[in-house]
């Protein structure tokens, strides 16, 4: 198992008590492409964060590759965020005053790479998106799905072990969405990325190879997409 | 090191108008520190113009009048210092801390070189007098044994008397020239450019009162010492003038007095004993003066502490004002930038990361801002040394410089430098703090 969820919990003390996480057990192999589903306020943005290594739990085990996650120090989560998650965000969070590649440079530059060989890595992920003739540009000078590219290259550059998805689509149109979709699944297949998508969105669900449902912090229904036919709204689209 | 720059840079970029007004607070309050210390340091130098040149180890006394009545007789008895007090002090009583006396006399007279003349003072001296006063002698030489010995009619003149002297004549050879040829400008200028050197005096005789003494020596016009005086051998003068035994002071060379408090007591037992000879109250600081160059050097150094103190004082609370600013505004960055520091958290930067980013920007801001005003004042200090350095306010018939080399040293440059570096670490410490607070959840809040 690449991780490893023992029954976590997590309580948001805001004034009222809130109970959003209640035992989640879960467990991805590596190569896996899964997909978290749940509705707002189902605790399914709160696991990212703890899948992301961003917030902690109260109780329970968290286990990357069989390292245990539980009270880092800032330092060290910041590293481990670094060297075994990538993000791809919904706002596809690139940094506005830096160039495309400058972006993708980013997490090379934490991790005390080089200039000249990050720039050399940096390239090469915009090459394989596609994107190599828009190294120089900077975000507001791109389309949505080339920002999300940008950003997949960024997520992908330090060679993670999971990447994690928040809406990855969810600020795109259909057919980029399709299309971002359909590069995530590419990269899994191709290259054994696993993935894991967060969503509310069935069809974006549909992409993925596996469905974890989530309801009141609770794992529900783990349902096998490998047909791809669990969208209600059809197989061949994203709907919207 | 180089991508923290580019960091910053690409922050100021996106902010050039309130970046630069806040550095504007920054030069501000560095320009002033530079221009009030620069100020300052005029304003002493001005003061202790020459100061520095007077042997501090010398004492001098010299007479008064009572401010008391004592052993039976009135206040406001005129005390005259003669021989006996200059053989008091040189005697074994006070040998112990006195190395060598020597005394002067000195009378007004006229001195007068062919039509030109002027009025002063006449001292007669020793050639000690040369080493305790610093009088630098630039042509010629000063006073020696043998004019002391054989009361040799010789003279010492003071630079600009010397010019009196000479000034004068050339003025007035030009003039009548001026008449006697068909007056051209041109004739004028080239007999003025065969102006008398003061050093061809040396060797000539000028007449002061009723006799012909010969210069021997030129010396250089220092307004802190009484070098607009005119040295004459002490045997001389005094044969001349007839003043008896009376000397007008008595100065010394000491040694062994190390702080204000021997000083004091020194002074009081040298009075006790020069008032006992006279008749007058041993405690009684109006009979006999005392003028200790020692103690007054160090309480001139007090007041120089003292005022260059309280300009750094003043300057670093305006500064205070510029780096009030730039926190303000390394806040506000922070706030602004929430979204984006917690990407880069997200991505993997530590806080320190963060942290390094705001405060290299607060202390870069401070520093090239700091620099700026600190060239702005001292260019001010080279124009205030151009103008006002340059110009004196003549005060009863002498001039006194206001402002003597108003600049600042390196060495102030380089604690500014410190200051500005320290002041920037501080202005950008909360913001860079709060900056590293910043939750990595931050990310994934949509804008």
């Amino acid at each position: 198992m690449l991780i490893e969820l023992k029954d976590v919990n997590k309580t948001y003390n805001n004034g009222q008590p809130l109970h959003v996480l209640k035992g989640i057990n879960l467990g991805i192999d590596k190569g896996e492409f899964v997909s978290i589903m749940g509705a707002s306020g189902s605790g399914k943005s709160t696991l990212l964060n703890i899948l992301g290594i961003l917030d902690n739990y109260d109780t329970g085990e968290y286990y990357i590759d069989g390292r245990l996650i539980k009270g880092l120090t800032e330092r060290q989560a910041a590293d481990y965020r670094n060297r075994m998650i990538g993000f791809i965000f919904q706002s596809f969070n690139l940094i506005g005053f830096k160039t495309a590649v400058e972006n993708v440079e980013l997490p090379l530059f934490y991790q005390g790479v080089p200039r000249a060989k990050r720039h050399q890595m940096a390239m090469e992920f915009l090459d394989r998106l596609g994107l190599a003739d828009w190294a120089k540009h900077y975000p507001n000078e791109m389309s949505g799905g080339q920002k999300q590219r940008v950003a997949i290259a960024r997520a992908l550059i330090t060679n993670p072990k999971i990447i994690l998805a928040d809406e990855p689509t969810g600020a795109l149109d259909s057919k980029t969405s399709e299309e971002v979709m359909q590069l995530l699944g590419k990269l899994n297949r191709e290259e054994g990325v696993t993935i894991i998508v967060v969503t509310h969105e069935s069809g974006v669900a549909n992409c993925t190879d596996k469905i974890v449902h989530i309801k009141d912090g609770i794992i529900g229904q783990i349902e096998d997409n490998r047909e791809h036919r669990a969208s209600v709204f059809g197989t061949s689209t994203i709907m919207k | 090191m180089r991508d923290v720059f580019t960091e910053i840079w690409e922050s100021i970029r996106r902010n050039k108008l309130r970046t630069a007004l806040t550095g504007f607070a920054v030069s501000w309050g560095i320009f002033m520190l530079i221009v009030l210390l620069g100020a300052g340091n005029g304003l002493m130098n001005a003061f202790m113009t020459g100061g520095e040149d007077i042997a501090t180890n010398t004492m001098q006394i010299g007479g008064g009048r009572t401010s008391k009545p004592y052993d039976g007789l009135k206040e406001g008895r005129r005390i005259d210092l003669d021989d006996r007090d200059v053989a008091l002090t040189g005697s074994e009583v006070f040998a112990d801390h006195i190395d060598q006396v020597i005394s002067s006399v000195s009378t007004n007279a006229t001195v007068s070189y062919g039509k030109k003349h002027f009025s002063g003072s006449i001292e007669g001296n020793f050639p000690a007098r040369q080493e305790m006063d610093k009088i630098e002698i630039l042509y010629g030489r000063f006073l020696n044994e043998k004019d002391i010995r054989e009361s040799r009619k010789v003279v010492v003149l003071p630079e600009d008397r010397a010019e009196t002297l000479l000034g004068n004549e050339v003025r007035d050879t030009g003039a009548r020239m001026q008449m006697s040829s068909s007056s051209s400008a041109k004739r004028f200028d080239s007999s003025s450019g065969k102006k008398v050197r003061v050093q061809d005096l040396i060797g000539k005789n000028v007449r002061i009162g009723d006799c012909s003494f010969r210069v021997v020596g030129i010396a250089k016009a220092n307004e802190a010492s009484n070098s607009n005086t005119v040295y004459a051998p002490y045997t001389t003068i005094r044969t001349i003038y007839g003043r008896g035994r009376v000397v007008d002071d008595i100065t010394f060379t000491f040694h062994g007095l190390e702080s204000e408090s021997e000083n004091d007591e020194f002074e009081k037992q040298l009075r006790a004993a020069v008032n006992l000879r006279h008749r007058a109250a041993p405690d009684d600081t109006r009979a006999t003066w005392v003028w200790n160059r020692f103690t007054q050097n160090l309480q001139m150094n007090k007041g120089r502490n003292l005022l260059t103190t309280a300009l750094w004082v003043l300057g670093l609370l305006t500064l205070l004002g510029g780096i009030v600013g730039v926190s303000n505004i390394m806040l506000i960055t922070v706030k602004e930038r929430t979204h984006e520091f917690g990407i880069r958290k997200a991505i993997g930067a530590s806080p320190w990361g963060i942290m390094k980013l705001i405060l290299a920007e607060s202390v870069t801001i401070t520093a090239f801002f700091g620099y700026v005003g600190m060239l702005l004042g001292m260019v001010a200090c080279t124009i205030l040394d151009k103008t006002v350095g340059q110009s004196s306010v003549n005060i009863m018939d002498t001039d006194i410089a206001m402002l003597v080399n108003p600049t600042v040293g390196l060495d102030v440059a380089l604690e500014a430098t410190l200051v500005l570096i320290i002041a920037g670490s501080l202005a950008g410490l909360f913001p860079a703090r709060k900056a590293s607070r910043v939750r990595p959840i931050e990310a994934l809040r949509a804008e």
